[in-house]
């Protein structure tokens, strides 16, 4: 509605600037006199649409979980951003099938850095499994030919830029040499919109998990779980200390909204 | 089938433009209601500043964002004053804004058991937040002062009010006024727009008149009717509170 006050020595010299003013759909709202003659208030509703409903709330968001393959029928490949806890990971993957008795062979598909390699042998001594160092993909191919027939088979790769062209192209490439299974490993703490963007070209080249780590260390959880619910990346497994027999705990939605809780340091000031 | 628990009225407040005088408002009607002897529970629902707690000198440690937020229930967030309950707010708090209307009704509602009334300030603004806040009202106290961008904004809240709840009961509060006759020409403005315009008719609660006790108590962080109990704003509350 717009409103417009008229002051006037008389009344019909008001009402004719209204008319002028506000044209004939005007109505008079109110009229006193005042001091020197009379004040008229006029609205008009301007001929808009109708005010808009409510906005509907967002949704929730939406996380899905799901078990992470277990390297049998299918390679793991374990993939993400450098220094996002790849290898521990897979050390940690390892420890767990090794003590059900289920021994992975594991894969360095990590060739550029020696250092990530001397990390992975030295799991492997103290597990006792066997590790196979492929240096270009066609060593991958023949090593994986090799297998023992129901072994799980656990590939740690370069960390790399999943938003850089060859970088992903060379991820989608060892993907496909070893017909693996790819999840994303993520490290908690990083901005909410990078995180996503990761996520979705995680996805882009194929992964359906993600494996988020370092929740023990950070405190802001944004990042992960809306790069896992943006990309639609399933979530099973979390990095969650630095042990390699303890560090990972199974997500579940119970979990994780009793650790949200807690974490909240306005909640932990005020309980 | 249990039958639905008896609960209180939701009477919320709302005005368009901000500084129009909500939240003393609000403060006071659940204090002359509980002078009443009713069981009260003033709401804080303003997001952007909420005030209901530095107008009454309270430092509650919790409020509404914990509630909705599932941190706590609602009576262990709850702070005593006087003669009533408060639930204070959560400035710059965007728990509000994501909150399912839904889960803040059924607060509302569970807020308004086992007592007779809730007051609720909605905030100022015409967005989503207060719009929900006053659609979960059973009476919405729509404030307005004589200004024409205090008359403006109350006709675009209720015009708001109505689309989301058509049959809700909405009644006008004309806020410092002059005198009655200013107030009943204010009511008479806005009673004439929303005929012409929304085709409906727009009661009147009530006229509070201008007072500078008003400021007086705000400024001592005192509810009005503890400090000037005799005032002609407070008794113009009070008023209102009995007949609604
Ligand atoms: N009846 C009255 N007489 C005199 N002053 C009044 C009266 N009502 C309100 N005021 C003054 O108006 C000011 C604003 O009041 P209040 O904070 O309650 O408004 P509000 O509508 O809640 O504002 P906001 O939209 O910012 O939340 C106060 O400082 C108060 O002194
Ligand atoms: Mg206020």
């Amino acid at each position: 509605m717009r409103l417009k006050t008229f002051r006037a020595p008389r009344m019909a010299e008001a009402m004719a600037r209204i008319r002028a003013e506000m044209g004939e759909e005007a109505i008079i709202l109110s009229s006193t006199r005042v001091a020197g003659g009379v004040e008229i208030t006029a609205g008009l509703e301007p001929p808009e649409a109708e005010p808009l409903p409510l906005p509907p709330v967002p949704a929730p968001p939406r996380l899905s979980f799901q078990p992470l393959p277990d390297g049998i029928a299918r390679p793991l490949l374990l993939f993400g951003p450098h220094g996002g806890g790849k290898t521990l990971t897979l050390a940690k993957l390892a420890t767990r099938m090794t003590l059900t008795g289920q021994a992975p062979l594991l894969v360095a598909a990590d060739a550029a850095r020696a250092g990530a390699v001397e990390q992975l042998a030295a799991f492997a001594r103290v597990l006792g499994l066997g590790l196979v160092v492929a240096e270009t993909p066609a060593a991958l191919a023949r090593a994986l030919a090799r297998r023992v027939a129901g072994q799980p088979v656990l590939i740690d790769s370069a960390g790399c830029d999943l938003l850089d062209l060859a970088a992903a192209e060379a991820l989608v490439g060892l993907c496909r040499i070893a017909a693996a299974d790819a999840a994303l490993v993520l490290p908690a703490g990083l901005d909410a919109a990078e995180a996503a963007d990761t996520a979705r070209a995680a996805r882009a080249i194929g992964a359906r998990w993600m494996l988020p780590t370092r929740l023990d260390a950070a405190r802001r959880w944004a990042g992960w779980l809306m790069a896992a619910e943006a990309a639609g990346l399933a979530l099973d497994l979390a990095g969650t200390g630095t042990g390699a027999a303890d560090g990972l705990t199974r997500l579940t939605p119970e979990w994780l909204a009793a650790r949200m809780r807690l974490s909240d340091p306005r909640m932990k000031a005020a309980a | 089938m249990t039958p639905p628990v008896p609960r209180g009225r939701i009477i919320a407040i709302a005005s368009g433009k901000g500084g129009v005088g909500k939240t003393w408002f609000a403060v006071t009607l659940a204090q002359a209601l509980a002078e009443a002897g009713q069981r009260v529970l003033l709401v804080d629902g303003d997001l952007g500043l909420a005030n209901v707690d530095v107008q009454l000198g309270l430092n509650p440690p919790h409020g509404l964002a914990q509630v909705l937020v599932g941190h706590m229930p609602l009576e262990d967030a709850v702070t005593q004053v006087g003669g009533f309950s408060v639930l204070a707010g959560s400035s710059g708090s965007g728990a509000l804004l994501g909150a399912d209307p839904a889960v803040l009704a059924g607060l509302l509602q569970a807020g308004a058991e086992a007592r007779d009334a809730l007051v609720l300030d909605c905030g100022a603004g015409l967005d989503a937040a207060p719009r929900r806040l006053a659609a979960a009202a059973d009476i919405l106290l729509v404030l307005a002062t004589d200004e024409p961008t205090s008359l403006t904004d109350a006709y675009a809240a209720m015009k708001l009010a109505w689309r989301d709840v058509p049959g809700l009961d909405l009644r006008l509060v004309v806020n410092r006024a002059a005198d009655a006759r200013a107030g009943a020409r204010t009511h008479g403005a806005l009673a004439s727009a929303v005929r012409n315009f929304l085709k409906r008719e727009l009661p009147l609660a009530g006229i509070v008149r201008n007072d500078a006790k008003v400021p007086d108590a705000i400024r001592h962080q005192t509810a009005l009717l503890t400090r000037h109990p005799a005032s002609a704003a407070g008794q113009d509350v009070a008023r209102i509170a009995r007949a609604l």
